[in-house]
C-alpha cells in the first residue's frame, strides 16, 4: 500500500488550482520508519507527503483545532477515519463543503514491530465512506466479528474483570492523551477537566481515573470507530480498545446491529427515537 | 573524590542485587502492559534492571509521584479544619535498581528548583533517603541525545552506584557518591576490588556506547540562538501537529509543575498535588477568564525556551536531557531535539 505520487498530485493541484487553504497528510518522521502527521500550507511543501502502511494517525483528529477551524481543507482518509469524519460531519463539527477527502481502499496499518495492526484484522470497513477521490481498489464491508479479548474478558467472572480494570486504571497517569487524540472527543471543555468539580476532580488517583476513563468510553459507545487513536497515544501502553469494543459489541447487539459512522447522516445509536424500540435493557 | 570501584560477573551482579532487595526497601522496573514502571519488588525475578530504554518510564513518580495527598481538611458551618495526611509511603530508607543515567541526572536537576527559595520538604526527604543504582547503557536508541548536553555522561554522579558492564559477563560497580561509596561497603558480598585494568574497560565500554549515538547537538548553539527566538514564525509551524494532550510532560525526567486538586465528599476533604502540564490550554487559564497562552505555539515556545533558555538561565543547567521520553511517546511523534534545531535554523524577517 503506498499511495505517496497519487497523493501528492492530488495535493499539488488542489493547491495550484486554490481550492484548499490547507492539506492534513503523512510525512517521514526522518529519525525511523515512524511517520508524522503533517499540515502543509503551501504547494512548495507538497513533495514532504507519503503514504504507506506506517501512515497510522487518525488525521480527522485535526479538524477540532484552530488550525483548520473554518479553512478549507484537503486530508486523507483511511476506511476507520472516514467513519470518524461522518461522525462529525452528522454532529455539525466541520461542514462538508470545507473539505477535500482523499478516500483510501485501507490494506490495513502496520505497528511499531511491522505486524499488521489488531484492529485492522478486525477491520469491518477498510474503504473509505465518504470521498471526493478514491484510491486503491474498494473490497468492501466485511462481517462483524466480536473481539477475541472481549470473548475471553466475557467468559471471566465479574470481580476478576475489577481486578484486572483496577490494574488498568492504577497505572494510568491522567495525562488525557487518548482524549486529546479521539477526534470525536471534541468538547471545548470536557467534563472530566472541571477543576472545581468534586465529581471529576484533578487528581491523578486511581479512582479519578477510574471515573474519567469510563465517563470517556461512555460519551464514545455507539461512536467509537475503532481506530485506535487512543490506544496507541497511551504512554503507559494501556488496552484502551477494550472499553470501547464492549460498548461497540453491547451497541451492534441491542441497537439493531448499529455500527458507527457508516452511513452519511446516519445519526446514531443514541439519537435516534423509535417508537418499535423493545426498551428491554439498561446499558 | 576517590572513586571506589568493585568488580563482579553477571552471576555476582544478580547475587548482589538479590541481597539487596532482600535486605532493604527496593523498587526496580516491572512490566505491564509492556511497559516497564518504577514499582515496590520483593525478588528479582518480577524486575528488570536492564529494562529497555524505550519501553521504560521515568524514575520521577518515587520523587515526585503522579499524585500526593498534601493534607486533609474538614469544612463544617463551624470552621474548617486542617490535618496532616498519613504517612508518605516514599519516604522511607529505600534502593533503587535499574535508574537509567538520564534519569538520574534528572532528579540532579529537578533539586535545583525543589531546593530553591522554597524547599520541597516531601520531596528532599525522598530524595535523601534513596540510594540510585543505575546500569550504563550499552547502545542508544532512536530518540537518544544525552551525549550532546551540558553534563558528562561518563562519570555522572547524580547516581550513588554506576554498573557498567563491560562485556564477556564482566561487570563493574563504581561509587559516584559519599553515600554510595558507604553503601557499597556495606554490601560488599561477592564483589571484589577492581584492578588496574578496570579503568581502561569502562573507558572502552564508554566510547563505543557514546559512538552509537545518532543524534547530537551543540547545547551552547542552541542555548544562545534560542535567547533572540520568542517571536519566531518557526514556533507556528513546529506545533501544528501538536494534539495538546500532556504526554510529554508526565514521562519527562524534569517537568515538575503540579496543580492541586480537592477530593471531596460532603464536608470532608482530601487536598492532592498531581502532574500539570504547559501544553495544556487550561495552564494558564485565570480567575476572571483571561489566557495569555490560548494557542499551541505559545505553549510549545514556553516549553522548549523552558527546556533550554529559562531554566539555564535561572539555575545554570538545561533542562533538557536528552533522554527521548517525550518524542518516544508522543502520540503523533514530535521530537523536541527537531523543534529546537528547527526553531534555531529558521531565520527571522
Amino acid at each position: 500500500m503506498d499511495y505517496t505520487k497519487q497523493i501528492k498530485e492530488i495535493a499539488g493541484k488542489l493547491f495550484s488550482e486554490e481550492k484548499i487553504d490547507v492539506f492534513i497528510g503523512y510525512r517521514n518522521s526522518g529519525f525511523d520508519e515512524n511517520q508524522v502527521p503533517v499540515l502543509i500550507h503551501h504547494y512548495q511543501d507538497v513533495d514532504q507527503l507519503v503514504f504507506t502502511e506506517k501512515s497510522v494517525f487518525n488525521l480527522t483528529n485535526y479538524l477540532k483545532y484552530e488550525h483548520t477551524r473554518n479553512k478549507r481543507v484537503g486530508l486523507v482518509v483511511k476506511g476507520c477515519d472516514s467513519r470518524a469524519l461522518n461522525l462529525m460531519l452528522t454532529e455539525n463539527q466541520v461542514k462538508r463543503e470545507n473539505l477535500y477527502i482523499v478516500g483510501i481502499a485501507c490494506e490495513g496499518v502496520v505497528d511499531e514491530a511491522g505486524q499488521k495492526a489488531q484492529n485492522c484484522l478486525e477491520c469491518v470497513m477498510p474503504d473509505s465512506v465518504v470521498f471526493d477521490e478514491m484510491l486503491g481498489t474498494p473490497s468492501g464491508k466485511r462481517e462483524y466479528q466480536v473481539n477475541a479479548d472481549i470473548r475471553e474478558l466475557d467468559g471471566k467472572e465479574l470481580t476478576e474483570r475489577l481486578t484486572y480494570f483496577e490494574e488498568v486504571f492504577e497505572n494510568c497517569i491522567r495525562c488525557n492523551a487518548c482524549r486529546h487524540s479521539c477526534p470525536l472527543c471534541y468538547c471545548d471543555k470536557c467534563c472530566i477537566d472541571q477543576e472545581t468539580s468534586t465529581l471529576y476532580h484533578g487528581a491523578n488517583t486511581t479512582s479519578s481515573a477510574f471515573h474519567a476513563l469510563m465517563t470517556w468510553s461512555l460519551h464514545l459507545a455507539g461512536r467509537c470507530v475503532d481506530c485506535r487513536n487512543c490506544e496507541k497515544a497511551c504512554p503507559s501502553h494501556l488496552p484502551l480498545h477494550l472499553l470501547h469494543k464492549q460498548n461497540e459489541k453491547v451497541v451492534y447487539e441491542n441497537f439493531q446491529e448499529h455500527q458507527a459512522g457508516m452511513i452519511e447522516g446516519d445519526r446514531g445509536a443514541f439519537y435516534k427515537y423509535s417508537m418499535s424500540d423493545p426498551d428491554d435493557f439498561i446499558m | 573524590m576517590n572513586l571506589t570501584t568493585y568488580s563482579t560477573d553477571s552471576a555476582g551482579l544478580q547475587a548482589f542485587y538479590e541481597a539487596i532487595i532482600n535486605a532493604h526497601e527496593t523498587y526496580a522496573p516491572v512490566e505491564k502492559f509492556g511497559k516497564y514502571d518504577f514499582k515496590k519488588v520483593d525478588s528479582l525475578a518480577g524486575c528488570d534492571p536492564d529494562s529497555p530504554i524505550p519501553q521504560t518510564m521515568s524514575v520521577k513518580s518515587l520523587f515526585f509521584p503522579k499524585s500526593a495527598k498534601v493534607m486533609k481538611y474538614t469544612a463544617t458551618s463551624e470552621g474548617t479544619e486542617l490535618s496532616d495526611t498519613t504517612e508518605d509511603p516514599l519516604a522511607g530508607k529505600r534502593v533503587v535498581l535499574g535508574v537509567k543515567h538520564c534519569d538520574a541526572r534528572g532528579l540532579q536537576v529537578l533539586d535545583a528548583v525543589y531546593k530553591w527559595d522554597y524547599i520541597d520538604t516531601d520531596y528532599e526527604k525522598r530524595r535523601e533517603n534513596t540510594i540510585l543504582i543505575s546500569p550504563r547503557c550499552d547502545q542508544a536508541v532512536t530518540h537518544c541525545f544525552c551525549t550532546s548536553l551540558d553534563y558528562d555522561v561518563e562519570n555522572l554522579d547524580a547516581m550513588d552506584v554506576a554498573v557498567i558492564h563491560v562485556g564477556d559477563g564482566k561487570v563493574y560497580l563504581q561509587a559516584r557518591t559519599e553515600k554510595g561509596k558507604n553503601f557499597l561497603k556495606e554490601n560488599n558480598k561477592g564483589l571484589s576490588a577492581a584492578n588496574g585494568a578496570a579503568k581502561e574497560e569502562m573507558k572502552k565500554q564508554y566510547d563505543k556506547f557514546a559512538g552509537s549515538f545518532r543524534l547530537s547537538m551543540d547545547y551552547k548553539e542552541i542555548n544562545e540562538k534560542m535567547q533572540d527566538k520568542f517571536d519566531s514564525p518557526a514556533f507556528e509551524e513546529v506545533s501544528s501537529n501538536c494534539v495538546s494532550c500532556n504526554t510529554c510532560a508526565f514521562v519527562c525526567p524534569t517537568c515538575h509543575c503540579f496543580k492541586i486538586s480537592d477530593e471531596k465528599i460532603r464536608d470532608k476533604g482530601v487536598r492532592y498535588k498531581s502532574y500539570d502540564s504547559c501544553n495544556n490550554v487550561y495552564f494558564t487559564l485565570m480567575a476572571g477568564g483571561h489566557n495569555p497562552r490560548p494557542v499551541k505555539y505559545r505553549r510549545w515556545r514556553q516549553r522548549s525556551m523552558h527546556k533550554f533558555v529559562y531554566y539555564k538561565e535561572r539555575f545554570g543547567v538545561n533542562l533538557c536531557i536528552g533522554c527521548g521520553k517525550c518524542t518516544i511517546s508522543c502520540p503523533v511523534n514530535i521530537s523536541i531535539f527537531e523543534v529546537v534545531n528547527k526553531v534555531v535554523n529558521t531565520m527571522q524577517e
